[in-house]
């Protein structure tokens, strides 16, 4: 049978009809995916009081609807009321939002159920024993990977009765509701745009976080934040700061950021006003303020220090304490002036490579600690460094004798030069070995103020010099070292080992990064540079001009295998491109990951690079253990490597996301929780424990 | 040398940074397959005007512009005054909004669409060079391939087709006010609609 058109709208009308009239006494109705209802807190109402009423939406398991400002697609619920005259409605009170990431967008919106409150005031001329009819439309998206758009109308009708009657049957129900709404708080909180970014900061003594640094802020406004970025985090003292790239929507400076904090799981309705030179020290905090940023410097300092035992720098150094170790008790003035020219040295060196950071970040770069060794030129050059170096402790040539300031030049002028660039030198040596400490340190120095951030960097050098400055102040220290001997000549020459070694080690950096044939010729860069050096060391005869010549001519075609790793492009071999298969891990991408959350999968995270010794001693060590390897297919764990060895957009905002700007990193999200953040030094038993499933942490 | 050396490095960096894109730049390049096998790049449209719109059938945003002729007659009117449109579908495979050449071509004909062409974007490469979120999400580029619009199809972000006629046509004002050589009103607008199912 085939109805005509009329007929057919008839049918769609009659039933559309009995539905309103069905759902305007029912309470609860039933849409596509989700179950909706208009829920009053009160049965009986009386003239001049406030009434409650809240939109009650239950949406199937793995559905969602939207907040107020839905993040980068989606819909807000919305409610239109029908009100009798007198009677007025403030805006929705909106539960505290949870982030639903999807592919490369994050949405902001509610799982499960949800009430939305609508403040209703009702007016004194109100007659008792009428009824308060009351009219709502709901509109809402409801999505779970596709979008459903639903609307519904309800009625209520409440007796006017002399005094409010409650629905004590959903006072728990009520309860919880109003327990899910963020807490307004009146914190100082300020807003400021830098850049191409927003930052909020709010203190909040009084609240206690595990995980400070798992704080989320939704904004209210739409077009202020890439919704999609996670935040970068900077906890200290009650304070929180959280830095945003703004939204391609951006267009102006609001005057004032209004949003949601979220702090271990609860919200907290705030205010950030635009805050003008907002990084000084409030005046009501200072001791704490002082407190953590001298716990910063304080982690830069043992950082530096622990740089002297890194086998790229002990060689230069312990030759260099003993050099010093040979002068006599009148030459304590000089040894004091040495100690404090290669700190001068160190520090210089470190406060330069800090402004090119922050004046590369400022131009919004997307780099961090260790940038340098993404470069295969830099890394050609440290290896030809590094093994000429070796060869002058080998005594191929007495080359690099003054910058490392041995012999017997200690109190010529040039030896306090020497010293310099000795540190100088000990510097650009050790950007390879980023020790433990320097990665919390300087995640967090490039998220400071700029002033700060280079107090940090000096400290880091001042760490680094420590050592060998007590040694030049102090005689009684000095006096501790051996006593200088033909032994002298055996510990330089075996100390050109570990340098011999490191350059090994650059030179498989230099092949991952741009290939075998590069590395094939900047070894044979290597042969040339020996040769060089060691026509430079033979004695001069009739025509030393020849020699020099040669040596030089030798140094530039040395220099020049250079040119093939610098204008290659990536050789596409890398720590996470070779044998996918065979090592179990897959890729990193930001996409991939937010899949996996979402499909409620466990996922391990490994950020790393071939210049990161401590990567790849985790790795070993840890990560590709027999134990953590069954463990991780047992529980069926995704384990993902993101390999930061070439520049790596997506991995340094990663990395920033956890408050970082080096490798490693190590995180482990368990299914409906927040990612739980490893240490940087692993062991098998650390990684199988942190795979465990955990229940403590709600998800945001 | 040491130093000059990381120097230049170091300066050659900010120019490496990948950019979303931005209004009053040249858009993103891209080259797409189209549903009759072309490969589509932007360098062929130099010299006129380009519209994209970024596209998925089932979504209720999208269905709501083409079960009004709206989409249709913004692709009508534009196409007609030499400005190319391109529909382009980032949807991946398996996921809603998906489909096959012919499909994509049966959909042109039975709404009664005219775009220049139908682009498949699947592996989302293009989608994620434009930083398209929602379905629909409109951008113009002008005839010397700098990006002037970007945003919604209009002002009121819903799925109802009545509200149509109420809203501000952000993308049509934005091409009318190319095609007259003014000033675009609102470069840049909040897109709304269904999450590109990337």
């Amino acid at each position: 049978m085939k109805l005509t058109g009329w007929r057919w709208r008839g049918v769609v009308g009659l039933w559309w009809g009995l539905l309103v009239a069905a759902s305007a006494v029912a309470g609860v109705q039933h849409h596509p995916h989700i179950a909706v209802e208009l829920v009053p807190e009160a049965v009986a109402v009386a003239p001049g009081e406030s009434l409650t009423v809240a939109l009650r939406l239950l949406p199937e398991s793995g559905w969602h609807t939207y907040w107020r400002n839905p993040g980068d697609s989606g819909l807000e619920t919305r409610i239109a009321w029908q009100l009798p005259e007198g009677v007025t409605v403030g805006p929705v009170v909106w539960p505290t939002p949870q982030r639903h990431p999807f592919g490369p967008l994050v949405n902001y919106g509610f799982e499960g159920e949800t009430w939305l409150l609508s403040e209703l005031q009702l007016p004194t001329t109100l007659k008792v024993g009428e009824s308060l009819e009351l009219a709502a439309r709901a509109e809402w998206l409801v999505c779970e990977v596709e979008c459903i758009p639903g609307e519904a109308d309800f009625s209520l009708h409440l007796p006017i009765v002399a005094k409010t009657q409650w629905d004590t049957a959903r006072r728990e129900a009520w309860r919880a509701a109003r327990a899910a709404l963020p807490e307004a708080v009146a914190w100082p909180a300020q807003f400021a745009i830098e850049g191409r970014e927003l930052v909020v900061q709010w203190q909040a003594e009084e609240v206690v976080a595990e995980h400070p640094e798992e704080a989320y802020f939704f904004p209210d406004a739409d077009d202020l934040i890439d919704h999609a970025a996670p935040p970068q985090v900077v906890h200290r003292a009650g304070e929180w700061q959280l830095r945003y790239p703004l939204s391609s929507l951006f267009q102006r400076p609001p005057e004032a950021v209004t949003g949601v904090a979220v702090i271990a799981g609860r919200g907290y309705q705030l205010t950030a006003l635009a805050g003008g030179e907002w990084q000084a020290a409030p005046p009501s905090d200072p001791p704490k303020q002082v407190l953590a940023l001298w716990w910063i410097l304080l982690l830069a300092l043992a950082g530096g220090v622990l740089l002297n035992l890194m086998p790229c720098v002990f060689p230069v150094l312990s030759l260099k304490a003993l050099s010093l170790a040979q002068g006599t008790a009148k030459a304590r003035r000089e040894r004091a002036l040495h100690g404090l020219t290669y700190t001068l040295g160190v520090v210089a060196s470190f406060a330069l490579v800090a402004a090119l950071l922050l004046a590369l970040r400022a131009g919004g770069a997307a780099i961090g600690w260790g940038f340098q060794l993404q470069s295969p030129l830099f890394v050609g050059l440290l290896a030809m460094l590094l093994f000429a170096l070796a060869l002058s402790l080998s005594g191929v040539v007495a080359f690099g004798t003054q910058l490392m300031g041995l012999g017997d030049r200690l109190t010529s002028s040039g030896g306090y030069r020497g010293s310099f660039f000795t540190g100088v030198l000990a510097t650009v040596v050790a950007s390879p070995c980023t020790a433990p400490f320097m990665g919390t340190a300087l995640g967090a120095a490039v998220l400071l103020p700029p002033g700060v951030a280079m107090l940090i960097f000096i400290t880091l050098g001042l760490g680094m010099a420590l050592p060998f400055l007590l040694l030049g102040l102090s005689p009684a220290l000095a006096r501790r070292l051996p006593r200088p001997g033909p032994w002298m000549e055996t510990f330089k020459q075996a100390m050109a080992f570990p340098l011999y070694l490191t350059v090994v080690w650059l030179l498989w950096v230099l092949g991952r990064q741009s290939g075998v044939d590069a590395l094939a010729l900047v070894a044979v860069g290597l042969v040339l540079l020996a040769l060089a050096l060691w026509l430079w060391g033979r004695p001069p005869g009739r025509h030393p001009h020849w020699r020099n010549g040669s040596a030089l001519l030798l140094l530039l075609l040395a220099l020049a295998t250079l040119y093939l790793p610098a204008t290659l492009p990536p050789s596409g071999v890398s720590a996470t491109g070779e044998k996918p298969h065979s090592s179990g891990y897959r890729p990193y991408r930001a996409e991939t990951l937010a899949e996996l959350r979402a499909a409620g999968e466990t996922v391990l995270v490994n950020m790393t690079a071939d210049w990161c010794i401590t990567c790849l001693a985790n790795e070993r060590v840890a990560l590709e253990s027999e134990a953590v390897r069954s463990a991780l297919a047992a529980q069926g764990v995704v384990y993902l490597k993101g390999d930061w060895t070439r520049r790596d957009a997506a991995i340094t905002d990663y990395l920033a996301s956890y408050g970082r700007n080096g490798v490693p990193l190590y995180v482990v999200y368990h299914p409906g929780q927040e990612g739980q953040m490893l240490p940087q030094i692993l062991t098998p038993a650390l990684v199988l424990s942190a795979l465990q499933p955990t229940f403590s942490q709600p998800d945001l | 040398m040491m130093k000059n050396t990381l120097l230049a490095f170091a300066l050659l960096l900010p120019a490496l940074a990948v950019a979303a894109p931005q209004i009053g730049q040249p858009a993103p390049d891209f080259a797409v397959v189209d549903s009759h096998g072309a490969v589509r790049t932007l360098e062929e449209f130099a010299g006129q005007p380009l519209v994209l719109e970024w596209s998925n059938h089932d979504c209720p945003f999208v269905i709501k512009h083409y079960s009004s002729d709206n989409m249709q007659s913004l692709q009508r009117r534009y196409t007609e005054a030499e400005v190319a449109w391109l529909t382009v579908i980032s949807s991946s495979p398996g996921t809603q909004g998906h489909v096959s050449a012919a499909e994509a071509n049966q959909l042109t004909t039975t709404r009664s669409a005219a775009p220049t062409a139908v682009l498949l974007d699947e592996e989302g490469t293009m989608g994620r060079a434009y930083d398209a979120k929602v379905t629909p999400h409109m951008y113009l580029i002008d005839s010397n391939g700098t990006l002037v619009y970007m945003g919604g199809i209009d002002s009121i972000r819903s799925a109802n087709a009545a509200d149509i006629p109420k809203a501000t046509p952000y993308l049509a004002d934005a091409v009318d006010a190319l095609l007259a050589g003014e000033p675009i009103p609102n470069s840049v607008t909040r897109p709304y609609g269904c999450s590109v199912k990337y």
